[in-house]
């Protein structure tokens, strides 16, 4: 009890860790959060060289404007429409081409060119479906038409048309919403940046004091019990905070409980408790510790397998992945949140996490090794801070 | 102290730093291995796909073939029902399904229509695209061969019937990025970041463990230090950019389109501005653990407001605005358009100038803080 009064008293000493566990984080979630709140991507410049001028031309160019991804920009001609795309003031290009009313007629299949930017990749692809589907809509009324002045029955038509209709089903996060695919990864990428931080500042704090000594009094496994029993729940009320935002404010479908998300991030905290406390007993300087852990878990996003699928990653990338603690939770994640997992299921998910036990042997070996030479170290640091 | 000595002492002292060492050194070799190592494989292929086939047919086994021959997908399993299929997809053992319906065949060849059904776990964005696109083209493929058989049976002739089928041809070619591998299009907005975030932090953990001590900092006017700091570490940070721009760009595929002195007349008020913010920053700060945990914050943000990841017209203007103030935001879309995309020196003429523009105002800042910070030294 002594101990967490201590922690608080450490705390409410440092503006900057006082601020980590309160606004910082809170900011940021936010700020994150409204970037990406447009959710859906939605009228995307697209330019439009319409060099027939005839009405059918028109009527396909209208057909983008009723497409809520596009928004159909005109450009007179080409050279200036290239130079809008390289300036990224669209991001495709669509060329209906000259004489293109008069080839439907004659039978003729004249070319529709479309270029899309494929430098922003995801706004890339998806325009060029969305290009190509409104095309294809925009076509059928023409290729129609045509078939019933040859004389087919009107109720052959559709029929003839697209004989194999296709229905594309998204099995889960229904609406295609980004909002649900990116933003919980990056906030729980963020959520471990904070709570990398505010541990190691905390373990940094009795160097920089030079109190190793008095932290240690109880004995070493105390003093990170301490540690670990004061910050976990404070870094787990942002956890919820991220859930309740998306989950309850946002109202974007979950179909397990977020209590059983909540018991996984507890555990992926603790996992990152175990590695900020190798990292700090292995090196021992405030500056260099932030700068290791910073280093470590900065690229944890790109390893989730989120954007990219796991399976596609060459074996190095995944053996670092099993390290971020991150890339074990956000599994748990997505099966409790779109396949509805429960408890039991869970479970195996959290034995994958035992790796992390084994960093406890070179914890306790470090640590009781590492305090004999504490003074000298803690000395200069308080020198370098002085 | 001469201008010459000056910026020996200072790469004297970033050099027996082991922080910034770590950081600036470190930190750019090991990222420009570890960020683009997820993405070596470019593309997402052979996505795992389970068929329920009620119709178990001649035609519907080809369209299984059909589909299991495109690159995109893999057909690991035949499952008897749809529910079946959805507990191997929960599981994660498969990616995606696709349902044919029963008759699927004899309603083509009596001229009825009929639906195929795809599913995939739109959880992962990546994957379920690939497993739609493949899937669609695919069964397109099926649709258009009975076409054909249809309008052959019927009597029209062979050429005929192909240019019924396609009445016109859509050309969907991408621009920039050929391959639409994930490196060219990660890489290059991502190392900018990397210099512009490493720069930052060495810049600032320099100035925040000199502020409160006594050294050869003191010796020098403020307007002399940024000089000479700017100048050190301008050196090395031209050789990590050439190591980034100039290796790792065409190592990683990058699509690579403007000429060198543009690229370097480009970089060169990038890394001055961030130099400048770095130095003006540092004086924010005398311990030397927190500038890197502040920079580590921001990054993100950074990254996805720079415009490459998700498009700057669906970003909130304030957002869009308050970014401004980063070296980096300008800097990745003058890089992007002016080297991947092909724009011409006039149209990255905005970015340029804001660069300049950022130079002289964080220069200021650094004078400005340089200044307090060396004179209430020497007023203790």
């Amino acid at each position: 009890m002594t101990m967490l009064k201590r922690e608080l008293a450490a705390l409410m000493d440092d503006p900057w860790q006082l601020a980590l566990i309160s606004y910082i984080p809170l900011l940021s979630i936010i700020g994150l959060w409204l970037l990406f709140s447009a959710g859906l991507p939605r009228q995307l410049p697209v330019a439009v060289v319409d060099l027939d001028q005839s009405q059918v031309s028109r009527a396909l160019a209208r057909q983008l404007q009723a497409n809520p991804v596009t928004k159909p920009i005109s450009y007179t001609d080409l050279a200036s429409a290239v130079e809008a795309m390289q300036q990224a003031d669209v991001y495709a290009l669509l060329v209906l081409p000259h004489g293109f009313k008069r080839d439907l007629l004659t039978g003729e299949s004249p070319t529709i060119d479309i270029r899309y930017n494929s430098q922003f990749l995801l706004v890339g692809k998806l325009l060029s479906s969305q290009l190509q589907a409104s095309m294809a809509d925009g076509l059928k009324p023409l290729a129609a038409i045509k078939q019933l002045a040859a004389g087919v029955p009107k109720a052959k038509v559709a029929v003839n048309l697209s004989p194999v209709s296709s229905q594309t089903t998204a099995l889960f996060n229904r609406n295609n919403n980004y909002v649900g695919f990116l933003v919980p990864p990056v906030l729980i990428a963020l959520l471990q940046l904070v709570a990398m931080m505010v541990f190691a500042n905390s373990l940094n704090r009795e160097l920089r004091w030079n109190t190793t000594s008095e932290w240690m009094a109880l004995g070493v496994w105390k003093g990170i019990a301490a540690k670990m029993l004061f910050y976990t729940p404070l870094v787990l009320l942002h956890g919820g905070f991220i859930l309740a935002l998306i989950y309850l404010y946002l109202g974007l479908p979950i179909e397990g409980s977020i209590a059983l998300l909540l018991v996984a991030q507890l555990i992926m905290l603790l996992a990152v408790w175990l590695m900020v406390l190798l990292i700090f007993f292995a090196l021992k300087d405030s500056a260099r510790v932030i700068s290791f852990c910073t280093a470590m878990f900065a690229p944890a996003f790109a390893f989730m397998g989120v954007t990219f699928p796991t399976h596609e990653m060459p074996e190095l990338a995944q053996w670092w992945r099993v390290i971020m603690p991150t890339s074990h939770y956000i599994e748990t994640h997505v099966a409790i949140v779109s396949y509805g997992q429960g408890w039991l299921a869970t479970l195996p998910q959290v034995a994958s996490y035992w790796g992390y036990l084994l960093l406890l042997i070179p914890i306790s070996f470090l640590a009781k090794k590492g305090f004999e030479s504490t003074d000298d170290i803690a000395i200069a640091t308080t020198q370098e801070e002085s | 102290m001469s201008f010459l000595q000056l910026i020996l002492a200072e790469l004297k002292a970033i050099l027996a730093d082991k922080t910034i060492v770590l950081t600036v050194f470190g930190g750019v070799l090991f990222y420009a291995i570890l960020y683009p190592l997820p993405y070596l494989n470019q593309v997402p292929t052979d996505q795992q796909l389970v068929v329920v086939d009620h119709d178990n047919s001649s035609l519907s086994r080809q369209l299984i073939r059909h589909a299991d021959a495109s690159a995109k997908i893999k057909v690991i399993a035949k499952l008897g029902s749809i529910d079946e299929a959805k507990s191997w997809i929960e599981t994660g053992r498969a990616h995606g399904l696709l349902v044919i319906p029963a008759d699927f065949r004899r309603d083509l060849i009596l001229g009825r229509g009929v639906t195929l059904s795809y599913g995939g776990d739109a959880s992962y964005f990546l994957i379920y695209s690939a497993v739609a696109e493949g899937l669609i083209a695919a069964g397109l493929d099926a649709g258009k061969n009975i076409q054909r058989l249809g309008l052959l049976a019927q009597g029209s002739g062979a050429q005929a019937a192909d240019r019924s089928l396609d009445v016109v041809k859509l050309n969907s070619i991408p621009a920039f990025n050929p391959s639409l591998g994930y490196t060219p299009y990660i890489v290059p907005g991502l190392f900018l970041l990397i210099l512009h975030q490493t720069l930052l932090i060495g810049t600032s953990i320099l100035g925040a463990s000199q502020w409160q001590q006594a050294g050869y900092w003191q010796q020098v006017s403020p307007l002399k230090l940024i000089c000479g700091r700017m100048a050190a570490f301008m050196v090395i940070y031209s050789l990590l950019t050439s190591f980034y721009v100039g290796y790792c760009y065409y190592w990683y595929d990058v699509s690579l389109q403007a000429s060198f002195s543009q690229v370097a007349l480009l970089l060169l008020p990038f890394l001055l501005a961030t130099t400048a913010a770095g130095i003006a920053f540092s004086s924010l700060f005398t311990r030397r653990d927190l500038p890197t945990q502040v920079l580590l914050l921001i990054s993100m943000p950074i990254l996805f407001v720079s415009g490459f990841v998700w498009p700057t017209a669906l970003i909130p203007e304030s957002v869009v605005a308050v970014s401004q103030v980063f070296p980096a935001v300008p800097g990745i879309m003058a890089m992007l358009e002016l080297n991947q995309m092909g724009a011409s020196w006039q149209s990255i003429m905005p970015q340029w100038l804001q660069l300049w523009a950022m130079v002289a105002i964080y220069f200021t800042f650094a004078y400005w803080g340089t200044k307090r910070r060396l004179t209430t030294v020497i007023d203790d």
